[in-house]
């Protein structure tokens, strides 16, 4: 981890991306809810929780339009950005409440503003003001990363890398999948973790779909919760994690078979090596989604990854963001999402041969003005 | 049919709500005891789960019956999809959803309260956290019992976390030490992140564990929790890392005296925001995660909160089982020996 990171520039860069944004669709503030937005344009930091706790104990973020430093709400002074004056730090609001909704709309700008979410008393107090979706507003600001943001995923990633390491030597026959989790939670913050954010996924994946479990699509099921349930020798995992780091997620995903790999897994590994290496053939600047959704299809003319989901998606405050490839938005939607340099691109196709089980991993790379480079390891693998 | 929905659909005939639309997994978990992937962190409204007051029927975004309970038949799931029209046209498509005159949601966003509107024009939207926090908030014996077990895992992992506390160790570890206790105990999903933080004389207890070396004599706040099948149980004590300080040992008695009386307060009838104006006291309720209470509301039988005092850099909380005389305290971890 030696990568040049300066978390104030970092922060800086973000906020005049959104102030401009805002200035651009003539509106005077954003007013964000969501803690991963939150983290975005002010880089303050909560305790990870469980969404219902997290819910109520959120940041509230203000960001005007005149460029001036944004306002903040939380209960936690020692995750705000040491640059933000002491005046734009402020107690936290229940937003769960009609008092906390009056209290917010009080210190509201006047003039149009953008939302992300409501909570239903805030739903209520801003009845009648013109909203403007400020999701959409973000989501152009976050989807073409800084430098430093690319290198905080990077850092991200190498800590959820490192740690997956550390459990590989367990992944034995009667090994569970929570004590899988108990050795990567155990690691992850002596690494540097900021927090973990999903649950490890350790998924005892069937030889068939019929096999179940039942499918609402048809297709393969993934992702499940974690269970106690002992893996045996030849069960085939997929793994997902992802922890986060200065704001910034991680997604980690690979294959582990119990025992170690066979020729079979070994050949699905390189059959998923190359639906990405078609991707990357054809990752460029000016090069859309649907360049990617079509280089990926070219071995079969199946969809090699799970309809739910995609082909690839980006990947920053949240786990899962701009730009989405190959997705039920449509072909349309594929086509007109051109790519640029600083977007980031998690690859996580599926090799499955229905009898024979699959193979799964995810990549990480972001385009650059020629080509790409990756953010994760080059390869998911085979493992052990 | 699951108790959980049966309180659901009696409140949504009290409160005059036809459908729920839940976003908030705690509300959908608790009306259909299903087991879905943990997230950490708040997240965007969308339409996780819906409940039809004519039919009683519950329906669930899932791609599959995995973790979810045989009540619910294949028929009633939808998968997920990141086409929010295709999200609303599966809702839409539910048996009852467009008889409905008012929907009840338990969040929004604007472009979720654009496709409600697009989809069921002449429908109002009503509040449909409110119906679930009155569902949810007075408990059964049966849930009252799967709180114990929660706690009780979380006590197990907090008392390696305590053993851990030694000369030496980083704050960041001990939070480490707990999640792995958690998993061998196989709950792996936290109710949040443990903060294990050096108390800096009177300051306020920071909520964020940092990489600080912990030394001989240091007070330590702790502060952690899981869920288990999604109920919660937490707890925090403060200790001293190796020899105690005389004055540590004094900050910790004073706690404990002021505990005392404020856990003697904690009984039905007892207004929260009367409990929340004493200094360094928060309280909000225990379930399917944490349960916000108002202040004006006043606690009741039945109801399990969580009862957490901060004072001269000392934090402890319980979880107290409310009931007809003082309540009754489910957390059993020792407090510091002398003090706390």
């Amino acid at each position: 981890m030696t990568g040049d990171l300066d978390l104030a520039r970092m922060r800086r860069d973000r906020h005049r991306k959104v102030v401009d944004a805002l200035d651009a669709q003539g509106l005077t503030a954003a007013v964000l809810l969501g803690q991963p937005a939150v983290a975005y344009a002010v880089g303050a930091r909560a305790p990870a929780a469980d969404a219902a706790r997290a819910a109520q104990q959120r940041m509230i973020a203000i960001v005007t339009a005149d460029g001036e430093a944004p306002h903040l709400y939380t209960a936690f002074p020692e995750g705000v950005p040491p640059e933000l004056p002491a005046d734009h730090v402020h107690d936290p609001l229940p937003m769960e409440w009609p008092e906390g909704a009056s209290a917010l709309l009080e210190v509201l700008p006047d003039g149009p503003i953008a939302l992300d979410e409501y909570t239903m008393p805030l739903h209520a107090a801003l009845r009648g003001r013109q909203i403007t979706d400020a999701t959409a507003i973000l989501g152009a600001c976050k989807v073409v990363k800084t430098a430093d943001e690319l290198e905080c995923i990077r850092r991200a990633q190498a800590i959820n890398e490192r740690a997956m390491v550390t459990v590989e030597p367990f992944v034995a026959p009667g090994v569970r999948g929570t004590e899988l989790s108990g050795v990567f939670l155990g690691r992850i913050f002596e690494l540097g973790a900021s927090a973990n954010t999903v649950d490890p996924i350790w998924q005892r994946m069937p030889r068939r779909i019929a096999d179940g479990p039942f499918s609402v699509t048809g297709d393969v099921v993934f992702p499940t919760p974690t269970t106690s349930r002992p893996f045996a020798a030849g069960d085939v995992i997929w793994v997902d994690t992802g922890i986060d780091y200065e704001g910034y997620a991680s997604d980690f995903g690979c294959t582990f078979v119990v025992g170690g790999p066979e020729r079979r897994h070994r050949d699905q590994a390189a059959r998923w090596r190359e639906i990405v290496d078609r991707c990357l053939d054809v990752l460029k600047p000016g090069a859309t989604a649907g360049d990617l959704v079509r280089a990926a299809s070219a071995g079969d003319g199946r969809h090699p990854w799970l309809p739910h989901l995609y082909l690839a998606h980006g990947i920053g405050t949240n786990s899962a963001e701009m730009p989405l490839v190959g997705t039920d938005i449509g072909d349309e939607f594929d086509d007109a999402l051109v790519l640029a340099p600083g977007m980031v691109l998690v690859f996580e196709p599926v090799v499955w041969d229905d009898g024979n089980s699959g193979f799964r991993a995810e990549e990480i790379v972001a385009v650059t003005d020629h080509g790409y480079e990756h953010l994760s390891a080059r390869d998911g693998g085979p493992r052990g | 049919m699951a108790e959980g929905l049966v309180r659901a659909l009696d409140e949504m005939a009290r409160q005059n709500v036809d459908v729920l639309v839940l976003g908030r997994e705690g509300n959908a978990r608790f009306v259909s005891g299903a087991t879905r992937l943990w997230l950490a962190g708040t997240r965007p409204f969308a339409p996780g789960c819906v409940v039809v007051r004519e039919t009683g029927a519950v329906h669930l975004m899932s791609a599959t019956d995995f973790g979810v309970p045989a009540e619910i038949p294949p028929a009633r799931l939808y998968p997920m999809s990141w086409n929010p029209a295709n999200i609303m046209g599966a809702v839409a498509a539910i048996p009852g959803v467009s008889d409905a005159r008012r929907i009840g949601v338990d969040g929004l966003t604007p472009l979720f309260e654009q496709l409600f509107t697009a989809t069921f024009p002449d429908v109002q939207l009503a509040d449909g956290e409110a119906v679930m926090r009155t569902a949810r908030r007075v408990k059964s014996p049966a849930e009252i019992a799967r709180i114990r077990a929660a706690i009780s895992v979380a006590e197990d992992a907090f008392g390696v976390a305590v053993g851990a506390l030694r000369p030496g160790v980083r704050e960041i570890e001990l939070k480490g030490v707990f999640e792995e206790r958690m998993c061998q105990r196989d709950t792996t999903t936290p109710a949040f992140e443990g903060a294990f933080c050096v108390v800096e004389g009177d300051r306020p207890i920071r909520r964020l564990v940092s990489d600080r070396v912990i030394a001989d004599g240091d007070l330590v706040a702790m502060r952690a929790g899981v869920l288990l099948d999604g109920w919660e149980g937490s707890l925090a004590r403060t200790r001293s890392c190796g020899q105690q300080r005389a004055e540590h040992g004094d900050r910790l008695s004073r706690w404990h005296a002021a505990w005392t009386p404020l856990v003697d307060r904690c009984r039905a009838g007892a207004l929260v925001g009367d409990l929340r104006a004493t200094a360094g006291v928060s309280v909000h309720g225990v379930g399917l995660g944490a349960e916000a209470l108002e202040d004006g509301s006043s606690l009741e039988p039945g109801m399990v909160v969580q009862l957490e005092l901060e004072a001269n850099g000392v934090l402890g909380a319980d979880t107290l089982l409310i009931g007809d005389g003082r309540a009754q305290g489910l957390t059993a971890f020792p407090y510091a020996a002398g003090g706390d």
